[in-house]
């Protein structure tokens, strides 16, 4: 399709210059990565910045770095970088097993997760599963560097904290010192590619503390701290699992749209953190359903 | 023929390599030059409004810009059936993205650009975006001029409503057959509209060159049938069928979405207004869904009887069809279906009243099964739930009341040959029916879903099939004929077809793609029946040159024809053991004589098939007196079906289909049919979801949102099964199976969810989401928010079946 509106396109070679630029277009500046979302909606007028600041040519934003136990993932690297790399397959298979399932190879070629928590939609894959890690989020700007925990970032639908002038430069995670596993459970209208209908992550610990979040089922998405707080310390049990679905109305807002029933996610976010939390705590101990494998 | 050599079996397919390794070439693949102009639609946001004014003056004076185009310059009317559809409509828009006016540009970019300043002025109209409404006493119209519309003569528009053709069919006596029931079933089944979405998407190129000559290189199934209808449009302009050419290379799939014309009279209508330039309409995804043709919805209500035995007394079948604002090739889905409702059953006593209704919704036309899954959804659920209420088996039911050869049809022409009953026992072995299986995951139940199917081809009574053919100096063939490779086959088919007549190996024979200057007369791709059809046609020519070969054999060497027949590529007589002639010896220069003169020369040959023992014309009212179709092909298909109670996810662990080919000329091709069917039946009825808002705008014309199977949908298990019970008009006894193999997918998935959790589901699709709820005990169409998927917004256990025509009689 072709584009019929008017940009300046500018490739930085160094970060301090896209901050430069990408503050001396000031919100008419957008930041370009992979593409997958701004192109399309360039394409299709929804979005007319005055400048395109395209990342592709700097230096170092393509890693992803594990030291020390902490993961940093570059704005650069993309869905097919991540699930390539033999460090996250190892030490965070749930992140595996998610670039699997986000879109599709052509894609994922492209698309960048730093990209996708930009774009900031309800749906994305990567939000959810990168609260439940308390990642942060690393933000160059014109007054220099500062870093945003994902809890922070989201605003709503489209929209994040990030300022005028400012450029996520990646993501930042620690691996969980405790034996945990982890389970991400995505609902999707068929088994192709398919955005969220709704999605539930956990990550449990073997001391029984929980981290759980949740996708498409509010404005943004969030951590289950209710349901987190109520299992904190406690075996699961078949009756703690019911209380703890019984805690979901109250953690999610989903609304009725062209991809699901507000009722259906409702239901369905039950049975997701039900069987999300049984897979992932049967994970600790290396037994359950493998990674990769869909529980509903 | 004795023993077949070629026909039987499944060699390679010839146009496989070209097009696995790129090498096949598409519409937008040719290279038209620096001089090809782009083309912008400038489309009505509106379902239904009047044009007030349209203001492009702003538009044409972009740099760039070559022409701006309306219906004021180009205010023809069009179609293939009925000329009810306009290249740009002049006073009047329709549904919502029907095409106002195009800009032509020297790039794409300042076309786009350039349409955004055209300005018109509407005045809108209450929209007809609800089938109650549409056909009330006091509706809407959306054709006020439909009195005036030209139409072939076995349709029957009722002016003053909305009703563009209402087919219907009177068997027996229906009040006597319900009387004879012990047990009467009725109820409504609801079944959406559906979108093609063939990889490629729609793309024409028009040159009108200076000589006044018009060329179309198209993406199209049908290009006589598009040279035919533009130049009925165009004939006020002066052209007429000689002075237009289409030309049609490889097309990315079709469906029925690429048959007849839709968007490609605006590429004829644009090439003419820029005389001397080539121009290219390529139409995006989104154009693709709501600006081309789509699968018409339906509100289908059926009263079945039958006696205590199971023996069918009588049906009657009223069916609504959403059929969209224009219905120059739909209101023929609405007939096909109006003559053949009962499904393959007899049936004494028969009522079927198929009315096709226009609506303010995209227009509706040719899909793969034209008409017969919709009605087959409804049909043969009530099939189950009929055995069910007498207490037997519905296999059994279905194999009681099957149809067999000679038995009457609803409008009082024969069955032909049939494998009806062998198709539904092979399949309900395979299936495993009667044995239930049982989940290892407890929250997982089986259950297996059975249907039957027949389709008949619709065709016009002279729909013609016909094919050149000719040697080359090396005895290597080509076949030119104006069928259309859309990924069934085709071409390889005719090659065996010739093949097997002229003893050529495959590799030996070309089939061109179609060019109307150049190859042979097709009506169209479409109704699976170019296998038949055109495979009687090239069948022909080949023994038309088999018999030129022995004729000048006779003449040249004095060796009786009769004697004579061909083996290996040679001429070989069966009296004279020595005797061997390889072709290439003197298909193109003869054969020289002890005189030292040649006979013979060039070996070229022609084939015509029509299937000259159909009529169209019966009586309006009973339909009895023609003999409208051809022929029907059956069969039978059944699903194992994996349902999670928690989720409502289902997965088909296995699916069959056995289709009565007549003579399966490739059989691997007919298996192809029968997976790419089962796969894309089970599309519609498990996700494929289409969504208007209640203003009638097509909200998911993507595949975002609208789901199309991929390689990971695909059943775990299909066993395609081939039953050949010879049609005796067809090439070897072929008929068609294309479109047959998807048609029951969506009833014996609705069978299998009704086996596995008791739940009858009445409304397509049936998605994962609607099972869960109703097993939580929410019905879907309370909750599904402000969509609809048809002209119909409301419940349809509500829908009244009212015309203003039917209170008249």
């Amino acid at each position: 399709m072709a584009i019929a509106h008017e940009f300046d396109y500018v490739k930085p070679g160094t970060l301090r210059e896209a901050v430069n630029t990408v503050a001396r277009y000031g919100t008419r500046a957008r930041v370009l990565a992979g593409g997958t979302d701004l192109i399309t909606l360039i394409a299709e007028n929804m979005v007319t910045p005055d400048a395109v600041v395209d990342i592709k040519g700097i230096a170092g934003l393509d890693k992803i770095e594990f030291k020390n136990g902490v993961l940093t993932i570059g704005a650069l690297v993309t869905f097919s970088d991540l699930r390539d790399s033999p460090v996250i397959a190892k030490k965070f298979p749930v992140i595996h097993q998610m670039t699997g399932w986000v879109a599709s190879v052509g894609i994922r070629n492209r698309a960048t997760m730093v990209g996708n928590i930009c774009s900031a939609v309800p749906c994305c894959d990567s939000g959810p599963i990168l609260l439940v890690y308390d990642a942060a989020v690393l933000v160059v700007g014109p007054s220099g560097k500062r870093k945003v925990p994902l809890r922070d970032w989201f605003l709503g639908p489209r929209k994040t904290v990030l300022k005028r002038g400012e450029i996520a430069t990646g993501v930042t995670l620690a691996l969980p010192r405790k034996k945990h596993g982890a389970c991400f459970v995505k609902l999707r209208r068929y088994e192709g590619e398919d955005l969220a209908q709704a999605s539930v992550t956990v990550l449990a610990y073997a001391d029984n503390t929980y981290r759980i979040s949740f996708g498409s089922v509010a404005p943004r998405p969030i951590r289950g701290e209710r349901i987190e707080a109520l299992l904190a310390g406690r075996a699961l049990s078949d009756d703690l699992i019911q209380e703890a679905v019984r805690l979901v109305p109250e953690e999610i807002a989903p609304i009725t749209d062209i991809r699901a029933t507000k009722e259906y996610r409702m239901h369905m976010v039950g049975v997701m953190l039900e069987r999300g939390l049984r897979a992932a705590v049967e994970r600790i101990t290396g037994s359950g359903p493998a990674y990769g494998t869909s529980v509903i | 023929m004795s023993s077949l050599k070629i026909v039987g079996e499944s060699p390679e397919r010839i146009d496989g390599l070209e097009k696995i390794t790129g090498a096949a070439t598409y519409v937008d693949d040719i290279d038209f030059g620096a001089r090809l102009l782009h083309a912008e639609i400038v489309e009505t946001p509106y379902a239904h409004a009047l044009i007030k004014s349209i203001d492009t003056s702003a538009a044409e004076k972009v740099p760039g810009v070559v022409r701006v185009i309306t219906g004021k310059d180009f205010p023809y009317r069009f179609g293939l059936y009925m000329q009810d559809r306009f290249s740009f409509p002049t006073d009047r828009v329709r549904f919502v993205g029907e095409q106002v006016a195009a800009v032509v540009a020297h790039d794409a970019k300042t076309a786009k650009r350039a349409a955004k300043l055209v300005k018109v002025v509407y005045e809108e109209l209450e929209p007809v975006l609800d089938l109650t409404k549409a056909l009330r006493d006091d509706a809407v119209l959306v054709h006020p001029d439909l009195g005036n519309y030209t139409r072939c003569p076995w349709f029957f528009p009722q002016a003053g409503t909305n009703i563009a053709h209402w087919r219907k069919t009177r068997k027996g006596d229906i009040e006597k057959g319900f009387k004879e029931a012990d047990v009467i079933l009725e109820d409504i089944y609801t079944v959406p509209r559906y979108s093609h979405c063939a990889i490629e998407p729609h793309v024409i190129v028009g040159l009108y060159d200076l000589s006044g000559r018009l060329t179309l290189w198209s993406a199209s199934q049908s290009p006589y049938t598009q040279r035919h209808v533009l130049a009925q449009a165009l004939a006020p302009l002066g052209l007429s069928h000689k002075d237009i050419r289409v030309v049609t290379p490889y097309v990315g799939g079709g469906f029925g979405g690429k048959a007849g014309v839709s968007m490609e009279i605006i590429g004829a209508a644009l090439a003419i207004t820029v005389k001397g330039q080539p121009v290219k309409v390529r139409w995006s995804r989104a154009q693709e869904f709501y600006n081309t043709y789509q699968r018409q919805g339906v509100i289908a209500r059926i009263k079945l009887g039958a006696k205590k035995d199971g023996t069918i007394t009588a049906i009657e079948h009223t069916l609504h069809w959403d059929a969209g604002a224009y219905v120059e090739y739909g209101a023929n889905v609405v007939n096909a279906v109006g003559l053949s409702a009962t499904g393959p059953y007899r049936i004494p006593n028969v009522k079927i009243d198929s009315v096709c209704v226009y609506t303010n919704l995209p227009p509706s036309g040719p899909y793969r099964g034209f008409g017969y899954s919709e009605f087959h959804f409804g049909l043969e659920s009530h099939m189950n739930r009929m055995a069910h209420k007498l207490g037997m088996d519905p296999v059994e039911f279905r194999r009681k009341n099957a149809i067999r050869e000679g038995d009457t049809l609803a409008y009082g022409a024969k069955m032909n040959p049939s494998g009806l009953h062998e198709a539904i026992d092979r399949v309900a072995a395979e299936i495993g029916w009667g044995k239930k299986e049982v989940s290892k995951d407890p929250n997982k139940v089986i259950g297996k879903g059975f249907a039957c199917f027949w389709k008949a081809p619709a065709l016009p009574p002279n729909a013609a099939s016909a094919a050149f053919m000719k040697f080359n100096e090396d005895g290597s063939l080509n076949i030119s004929v104006s069928g259309m490779e859309i990924g069934q086959g085709f071409l390889t088919v005719m090659a065996q077809i010739a093949a097997e007549i002229l003893t050529v190996p495959m590799e030996r024979i070309r089939v061109e793609l179609p060019d109307t200057d150049r190859n042979a007369y097709e009506w169209q791709t479409v109704g699976s029946h170019v296998t038949w059809g055109c495979g009687n046609a090239v069948k022909a020519a080949a023994l038309e040159l088999r018999g030129k070969m022995f004729e000048v054999v006779e003449r040249a060497l004095g060796i009786a024809r009769d004697t004579l027949y061909l083996e290996d590529e040679k001429v070989k007589c069966r009296t004279r053991a020595d005797f061997e002639l390889p072709l290439q010896n003197f298909v193109i220069n003869g054969i020289q004589t002890s005189h030292g003169n040649f006979i013979g020369g060039p070996i070229l040959g022609s084939g015509v098939f029509m299937p000259e023992f159909t009529s169209a014309l019966s009586d309006p009212e009973t339909s009895q007196g023609g003999h409208p179709n051809v022929h029907y092909t059956v069969g039978a298909a059944a699903v194992t079906l994996e349902i999670d109670k928690k989720t409502g996810k289902m997965r088909v662990l296995k699916a069959t289909l056995a289709v009565d080919a007549g003579k399966a000329i490739n059989p691997g091709l007919v298996k192809g049919q029968i997976v790419g069917g089962i796969v894309q039946g089970l599309a519609t009825v498990l996700y494929e979801d289409i969504r208007y808002d209640l203003k009638g705008k097509l909200v998911n014309a993507n595949f975002t949102d609208y789901k199309i199977p991929t390689s990971m949908d695909v059943p775990d298990e299909i066993v395609p099964i081939i039953v050949e019970v010879a049609q005796p008009d067809g090439p070897f006894g072929a008929r068609g199976t294309g479109e047959h193999t998807m048609i029951p997918a969506a009833a014996m998935v609705a069978n299998a969810v009704e086996d596995a959790i008791g739940l009858r589901m009445k409304i397509m699709p049936i998605t994962a989401e609607k099972v869960a709820l109703e097993l939580q005990g929410i019905s879907y169409e309370d909750v599904k928010g402000s969509y609809m998927g048809l002209c119909f917004a409301g419940h349809p256990d509500a829908y009244k079946f009212h015309t203003k025509a039917s209170t008249k009689k």
